[in-house]
């Protein structure tokens, strides 16, 4: 028997949860079905979600899953351009004609869909973002003049947390869109994601014990987001996420960080997100993302 | 006398790359071994760590780099450390890798008096900007130049000295800069 999973059709971090639902018990048994026929728009967390479903279950050795593609041209087109055909060629069998990734003028993508595997990748990572951030994050976002540098310690942070914790690799892009309906205003967003063995079991041997009959999912990203503890001993650690915290203090933005069945999330003023959703349906790994939205004009 | 090391170089060496950004701990780490291996044949009293190369400087690497080298040096031959050709974001960075373990470093900023980056108490930053002021200053010195009681101005110097961000030499201490 094949499980279908859908993909949301607007599928970034708020409908993450009904296709993370989808996959049932981990590693799901039985066959799976990635629909995406109806997707019209995924947001960098949405695609890189839908690879760490798709190396989560190669790790588990489970059987390679189908994916449909999106029967939307525009929706296809811009899958290939950002890389997420490529790498999901390597997890799913694809149904359905894609595209050929073209390259085009000036876009909203300051990083196409891309695997961090080792420190090497952070340092790709950061060398590219750098050649074409700043046009955006100050033009357009009205962000301090030298805030590349100060975004791009946050994307090397949060890459960096990958190959230090997951045990495994993970996925990160980066891209510029509108928030229309939450915002009103254009966001460059990070998205990092792994399929790794979570923040609950990164950090259960050296913290669990103080949490007592609390320790779960949450009370780990409490642990790790709030309170910046680290699994190492060394008491240097844990300030990449307190940096990032003091950047986004500092823009407005937001970052909220998924692990197993809980998310937790530093909540501006301009969201009305929950700062703590528990009991979610069960997704391996852990996902980060970073919204940095555009200045109102009398903050720049 | 006083050392100076170019981390854009010690950066090239070590990555065997043309990066300019200092990220990642193993790269910090490599780079510091390079350091304290620099420092370990020289006879400086200061080392001036110039960061005048370097694009991007990460959290990671400022605690590496600067954060562990300031902590050796409470433990192996001590040094005065100064650094030098830092922007605004790689401020951030060491300031708060410093105050996250109540360290403090002076920073040389182009026309302009050192800045302290990191933690140390009120009293020694005013202390510490008095004793750039003059170049130089006793407890009397600093108590007169603030309006202060002698032992608060004798106290403060104490903390600047712990915190190895003057050069002592008997009752009076020294900016790092004076050789």
């Amino acid at each position: 028997m094949t499980r279908v999973i859908e993909v949301p059709a607007h599928f970034d971090d708020h409908s993450f949860d009904q296709f993370a639902a989808g996959f049932g018990a981990w590693p799901p048994e039985e066959k799976l079905l990635v629909d995406a026929r109806a997707a019209q728009w995924a947001s960098p967390y949405g695609l890189i979600g839908m690879l760490t479903a798709g190396q989560a279950i190669a790790e588990a050795k489970g059987e390679r899953p189908l994916f449909t593609v999106p029967n939307s041209d525009d929706v296809k087109r811009y899958w290939a351009r950002v890389g997420f055909f490529r790498h999901a060629a390597e997890l799913f069998e694809l149904h359905g004609r894609v595209p050929k990734a073209a390259a085009t003028g000036p876009s909203d993508v300051l990083l196409d869909v891309t695997p961090v595997r080792a420190m090497e990748d952070v340092h790709q990572v950061v060398e590219k973002i750098s050649e074409t951030a700043s046009r955006i994050l100050h033009g357009e976002l009205g962000l301090e003049r030298n805030a590349t540098m100060r975004f791009s310690m946050a994307l090397s942070e949060s890459c960096q947390n990958i190959v230090e914790h997951a045990g495994t690799s993970g996925w990160v892009a980066v891209q510029v869109y509108s928030f229309r309906r939450r915002l009103g205003r254009r966001v460059a967003v990070i998205a990092v994601s792994d399929a790794g063995i979570g923040f609950r079991r990164s950090l259960e041997s050296t913290h669990a014990k103080r949490f007592g009959e609390r320790w779960g999912d949450g009370a780990a990203l409490e642990a790790a987001l709030i309170q910046g503890v680290s699994r190492f001993r060394d008491p240097g650690r844990g300030q990449g996420l307190a940096g990032i915290k003091g950047f986004l203090d500092r823009w407005k933005g937001k970052i909220s960080i998924r692990s197993g069945t809980a998310r937790l999330s530093i909540v501006p003023a301009w969201d009305d997100d929950l700062p703590l959703a528990d009991h979610l349906p069960f997704f391996p790994g852990a996902q980060v993302q970073i919204t940095i939205p555009a200045q109102e004009a009398e903050s720049r | 006398m006083i050392e100076t090391i170019w981390i854009g170089h010690l950066l090239r060496e070590t990555a065997s790359s043309p990066y300019r950004n200092l990220v990642t701990r193993p790269t910090g780490a490599a780079v510091r071994n390079r350091i304290e291996d620099a420092l370990s044949r020289s006879d400086c009293l200061t080392a001036l760590l110039d960061f005048s190369d370097i694009e991007l400087l990460d959290f990671s690497c400022a605690e590496e780099i600067v954060a562990k080298l300031l902590l050796a040096q409470a433990s192996h031959r001590p040094r005065f450390v100064l650094l030098r050709g830092l922007r605004d974001d790689q401020h951030d960075a060491i300031e708060q890798v410093l105050t996250h373990h109540r360290l403090a470093v002076a920073a040389l900023v182009s026309d302009a008096e050192p800045v302290l980056l990191g933690w140390v108490s009120p009293d020694a930053r005013a202390a510490f900007a008095c004793v750039c002021r003059l170049g130089r200053a006793c407890a009397g010195d600093l108590a007169e130049a603030l309006d202060w009681p002698e032992p608060r101005a004798s106290e403060a110097l104490e903390a600047l000295t712990r915190h190895r961000l003057v050069r002592p030499d008997g009752d009076l201490r020294y900016t790092l800069l004076v050789a």
